[in-house]
């Protein structure tokens, strides 16, 4: 191969390795609109695909920071389920206690989130004073996050009893001009979503721009090296999983109110694994020291389109699986042999 | 598998009784480019069975690369490799293998849960019932024969991870053996050995070549290669400069005949005097110590230290490999538990992370660049920032300030001439010189008052070391206090005012500026380092 065309080939790698997913969601996207027209292609169908998809977007763009350290968070699932299950319970024994209703969501909501704090902050103990493999630690919580909710509601619902606001602030959103939806209702950008891209935009910040996440590439790249420069290797991988965890129990509350209760069993089932998708689909090297969060949310997209184009076309849901796995596999494929 | 593996054993066998087959490896016109460096130029060399043939060079004259490529570890950009006069394309290592060329690695890859014999026979292990149990019995009288081949009375029992060092190499040495090979390169065999273990390598090796075996050997230990080698290629930024073979009579000599020793081949090797490449040294500034360390010990490697550095000074640290001198080091800057104390300016100090020491103005250039100095696979820019990270942050680490950011990086690309095409590519591609600037300049960055530098030029080619020995000494005519460790007593000669010799884990010895001056320094620190003179404190 002549010097000339070798350095064209670099080129083309050096930017499949950089946009390659950005090019497949845009192939992924005329596809649909192609093959679905308007069913795709409508506002109502965006806004859908974007609020059931957010809860994984938040999920993954911890995961990215996680991996990017070089670790995994197996546990964020179940992580979910228990922190949503614990505030629930909280929440709704303050309006049994007669609480303000008010009082009853801020606090459950609060109690939420610090649940996954908690359970973030153990995993992050276990990996860096348990010296525990992250894969090995996390395992644990998969496991034990879920049983634990599982035994709270004895494997059931827990109905929330607050009357509207718990529900309203998990169904609602931010009007959008001008767009209506098929029933003639002004179209809204749910919360959740709202919520996924500002952590997004928080989450490419703190990667790119902030020492942690200068800490965490360092880290993730070599953590011996990292140890020579004088990074303290233990807090920030115990402050990334503590930040996974608090991630997790946003999520926790923006699921439990948008369904309104929480079903102990469902709730957050494999969406460890649907984030970790989404960041190997986007470019973030699951060796560590090298990532992107942006790359991610297109991640969570293109996984979000094939469902929806799946369903859209009325393939069974059961081979939604098949379809997400080969997805999957094929992006590691490319990215590594563009590495490579 | 089967048939194969008892076939191996018959042509094995009859190595042992002398009709071994004669190989004749050759490198034509090998050329090897890295981005931006040439590190082969169209090498020809022709290797011959019966014959020790030993390649020297200074760090980067391409020696690692040849053998990376004669091996199948690498592939030259153009140029061929022959065996018996047939070009060989090898795609792997494991091809050269089959064709019977073995590298005994500098860092010995055995299997540190199998024992000897599994690990001597791995990947053609005797089998029985058609192939699908290994033949235990087979395996241990095989491995113990091949042992026995290099005069080794190992058993063939032992675990891997049992054995020292030198053993760990015989048992390499016979794995190549049971593979059959021809060839044997060896990586610079000795650098891990004592000198007792290396006599007793340096008689195996003339067994192999007795053989018939063609053996390559690279070395550092000049008076190792005029001793062993029967022919003497000498490498310089990836071109052939001279060679040198025995003759008849036993000497070994220039290509014109003249009788050449250590000293002509060193001057090949460097191509220049030696001494040119050191700046001229400073003065201590001042009589202030900047940091004195006291009974100061690395837990379970060295003890009993005591050490005072002046500001402007350069204390060179000799002694052999595992004489404790890095794990001290890394001591000093609380990368190791210690004993002892150190005091800077005059204070005790913790020191006991890497961040406290450097507040302290202690900072410590790793002799593991690609393992814990750099992060090769970030940028430079990342790099040069790392340590100093926390002077270009705002809101509490929130923002890094991009804009001072590169005004560092830049700053330090320009002073020290560091040629990257692209400050935020990796720097894996970047040379051992350019590396080596940069994990100094992003420690010189956090301004310390002590610089402890792990040898500063191991894997640095000839023009950028005498660019970072001109950078230390102008950093100490500055005022910073220098401590150089360096297994390179030309190194230390050259560039500490005085230095000190360590030998299992204390201070041996010491050589104050007018004894380093003399002709005889360089011996002087050998023997101290070797346990030969044990008055050394005695020599000032």
């Amino acid at each position: 191969m002549s010097a000339h065309s070798k350095q064209v080939m670099q080129v083309v790698q050096r930017s499949m390795e950089r946009w390659g997913v950005v090019i497949a969601f845009v192939a992924l996207f005329a596809f649909s609109t192609f093959q679905q027209g308007s069913d795709f292609f409508n506002a109502e169908n965006f806004r859908a695909l974007l609020n059931s998809n957010a809860a994984v977007g938040i999920l993954a763009v911890g995961m990215t920071l996680v991996i990017i350290s070089a670790g995994i968070d197996l546990s964020v699932g179940s992580m979910v389920a228990l922190a949503a299950a614990i505030g629930t319970t909280v929440m709704n024994s303050l309006i049994g206690s007669g609480s303000s209703e008010v009082t009853a969501v801020l606090v459950g909501g609060a109690v939420t989130v610090l649940v996954g704090l908690a359970a973030g902050s153990l995993n992050g103990i276990l990996v860096v004073y348990g010296r525990i493999a992250p894969f090995i630690a996390t395992l644990g919580g998969l496991a034990a996050f879920r049983s634990i909710a599982l035994a709270i509601a004895d494997a059931g619902e827990i109905r929330s009893q607050s009357a509207t606001l718990f529900s309203a602030l998990g169904r609602g959103g931010l009007p959008l001009p001008g767009l209506e939806n098929s029933a003639g209702r002004p179209l809204t950008l749910s919360y959740s979503t709202v919520i996924f891209f500002v952590l997004a935009a928080i989450g490419q910040w703190v990667l790119s721009r902030s020492r942690f996440g200068r800490h965490l590439v360092a880290v993730g790249a070599n953590e011996t090296a990292a140890r020579y420069a004088g990074i303290s290797v233990s807090w920030v991988r115990l402050r990334v999983y503590a930040l996974m965890g608090l991630l997790a129990g946003v999520v926790a509350f923006i699921q439990s109110s948008r369904m309104n209760s929480v079903s102990t069993a469902q709730l957050g089932l494999g969406s460890e694994l649907d984030a970790i998708a989404a960041v190997v689909i986007g470019g973030t090297s699951l060796r560590g020291g090298f990532g992107r969060v942006w790359g991610t949310v297109v991640g969570v997209l293109i996984l979000g389109m094939i469902t929806n184009m799946l369903t859209i076309s009325g393939v069974s849901p059961h081979w939604q699986g098949a379809v997400k796995g080969a997805v999957i596999v094929i992006a590691v494929l490319v990215q590594r042999s563009s590495r490579e | 598998m089967h048939l194969g593996a008892t076939l191996r054993f018959v042509s094995a066998r009859s190595s042992r009784t002398g009709i071994f087959r004669s190989a004749a490896l050759s490198a034509e016109r090998v050329t090897v480019e890295f981005p931006g460096v040439r590190a082969l130029d169209c090498v020809s060399l022709d290797f011959h069975g019966g014959r020790i043939h030993a390649i020297v060079g200074e760090n980067g004259a391409g020696k690692s690369t040849l053998m990376r490529v004669l091996s199948g570890a690498m592939r030259p950009t153009a140029g061929a490799i022959s065996l018996d006069g047939r070009v060989m394309r090898f795609v792997q290592p494991a091809d050269a293998i089959r064709a019977g060329i073995s590298m005994v690695h500098q860092e010995l890859n055995l299997v540190r849960t199998l024992d000897i014999a599994e690990n001597v026979m791995l990947g053609r292990e005797p089998t029985r019932t058609i192939g699908l149990r290994v033949d235990r019995a087979k395996q241990r009288t095989r491995a113990r024969e091949l042992l026995g081949v290099l005069g080794s009375e190992l058993n063939p029992d032992t675990p891997a991870s049992d054995l020292s060092i030198a053993q760990a190499q015989f048992v390499e040495i016979a794995k190549c053996l049971a593979s059959d090979a021809r060839v044997l390169i060896f990586d610079e065999p000795t650098a891990v050995l004592g000198e007792r273990e290396s006599k007793r390598l340096f008689s195996v090796l003339r067994r192999l070549r007795d053989d018939g075996r063609a053996i390559i050997f690279i070395s550092h230990h000049l008076d190792e290669v005029v001793a062993i080698a029967d022919e003497i290629t000498v490498l310089r930024d990836g071109k052939v400069v001279d060679s040198f073979a025995r003759a008849t009579d036993g000497t070994i000599r220039s290509i014109d005949g003249v009788i050449a020793d250590e000293g002509m081949v060193a001057n090949a090797m460097v191509g220049r005097p030696l001494a040119s490449i050191y700046p001229e040294k400073g003065v201590a500034i001042g009589d202030q110590v900047v940091i004195e360390l006291v009974d100061f010990g690395a837990q379970g490697c060295s003890h009993g230290i005591n050490l005072q550095v002046l500001p402007g000074e350069i204390v060179g640290l000799a002694g052999l490999i595992g004489s404790g001198r890095t794990e001290s080091a890394e001591a000093i800057v609380g990368l190791r538990p210690r004993t002892g104390s150190v005091r800077i300016g005059g204070r005790d100090e913790r020191l006991s992370s890497v961040r406290e020491a450097m507040a302290a103005g202690v900072v410590y250039v790793s002799e593991d660049r690609k393992g814990r100095g750099l992060h090769v696979t970030l940028s430079s820019m990342i790099n040069l920032t790392l340590p100093s990270l926390d002077s270009c942050t705002e809101f509490g680490g929130l923002r890094v300030d991009t804009g001072s950011e590169v005004a560092i990086g830049d700053r330090w690309i320009k002073a020290f001439s560091i040629r990257c095409a692209r400050p935020h590519a990796p720097i894996s591609f970047l040379s051992g010189g350019n590396q080596q600037k940069i994990s100094l300049a992003r420690w010189l960055e956090t301004k310390p008052r002590v610089l402890i530098i792990d040898e500063p030029t191991r894997g640095v080619d000839v023009g950028a070391r005498a660019e970072i020995y001109r950078i230390i000494a102008e950093l100490a005519r500055e005022g910073l206090a220098c401590i150089v460790i360096s297994s390179e007593l030309s190194e230390v000669i050259g560039l500490a005012h005085r230095a000190l010799v360590m030998r299992g884990g204390v201070i041996a010895g010491e050589l104050s500026r007018e004894r380093l001056a003399r002709a005889d320094a360089q011996e002087c620190i050998v023997r101290i380092a070797s346990g030969v003179l044990e008055e050394g404190l005695v020599q000032r």
